[in-house]
């Protein structure tokens, strides 16, 4: 049979634990911060994956001499869009095992206009048109191309045709 | 109402721990989700990949082009970062000290709003 004796001693120990657990949770919570949602976490590691591939792209084949043009420069000079899709994508969807990442990208170039001082720019390519409703992160490389025609270069008429530094930035995002 | 009785004390103990330590693992798993949301906002704040990338190609661009062809690149990085990466970006490039070891000073200046960066290398 249950012994009923001793229930005002229980009753003051449930009232004593209760503030104390109230006083607790306010000196706690004021100096921690209660936020829903974990978002960024996936957003973070997207934008780093598109600035390792981009960067991975922008850096010469060999060490043999500074003037070595990069992947990406030569993929620019010659408006290569085919092939920046091809190796952009080959180092953001591979995986260690498994089935590949399903990462879509859609690239534009900003360049500066020397005789009007304005920045334009001109689309490069995209695997896949983005409708606006995408998760997308911005990832951006800055390249030095060299548009001189004698070396062959091919990028839009409207860009100049010098040494110049250029973005590239690409959205990306998982579909 | 009867005397107060001191029985049933090993009750009120054990709703004591018990109660603390459900506190505690409420704190715990819910510190978890703000810690990793927190550290990703971080990251995503600071511009450690567009001062790399910058630092790279000034120092790339400052090695092979000189007079009027490198005056163009530097107007190129400042104005494109401006109207697009919202950073106020300079850098000049000098010859070094006579008597020094170096053949160039470059000095480096980044501002976002957020971070400054400000360099002067030796090469």
């Amino acid at each position: 049979m249950v012994n009923a004796a001793g229930q005002l001693f229980t009753i003051e120990g449930v009232a004593a634990g209760l503030i104390m657990l109230l006083t607790a949770y306010i000196i706690v919570g004021t100096t921690s911060l209660y936020t829903p949602g974990d978002t960024h976490i996936s957003d973070m590691q997207l934008e780093q994956l598109g600035n390792d591939a981009l960067h991975m792209m922008n850096t010469p084949n060999t060490s043999a001499a500074a003037s070595i043009e990069t992947p990406l420069a030569y993929i620019i000079r010659t408006n290569d869009t085919e092939q920046f899709g091809q190796q952009f994508l080959w180092f953001c969807n591979n995986t260690t095992g498994g089935t590949n990442d399903n990462i879509q990208f859609s690239a534009d170039i900003y360049y500066r206009n020397n005789a009007t001082n304005s920045v334009n720019h001109y689309h490069l390519s995209e695997s896949r048109i983005p409708s606006g409703g995408e998760q997308s992160m911005r990832v951006t490389e800055w390249v030095l191309v060299d548009n001189n025609l004698f070396i062959g270069a091919n990028m839009p008429a409207e860009v100049d045709n010098r040494y110049q530094e250029v973005l590239v930035e690409v959205l990306l995002w998982r579909n | 109402m009867a005397q107060l009785n001191d029985d049933a004390q090993w009750v009120v103990l054990m709703g004591f721990i018990v109660s603390f330590a459900l506190f505690f693992l409420a704190i715990v798993v819910s510190q978890s989700t703000v810690v990793g949301q927190t550290t990703a906002e971080a990251v995503l704040e600071f511009p450690k990949n567009d001062i790399l990338n910058l630092r790279s190609e000034v120092l790339s661009a400052s090695k092979l082009l000189f007079s009027d062809n490198l005056t163009r690149v530097q107007m190129d990085i400042s104005s494109i970062a401006l109207s697009r990466k919202s950073a106020i970006v300079s850098f000049k490039v000098a010859p070094a000290l006579p008597g020094s070891p170096y053949t160039k000073t470059i000095d480096i200046h980044y501002n976002n709003g957020v971070t400054a960066y400000n360099e002067t290398t030796l090469f």
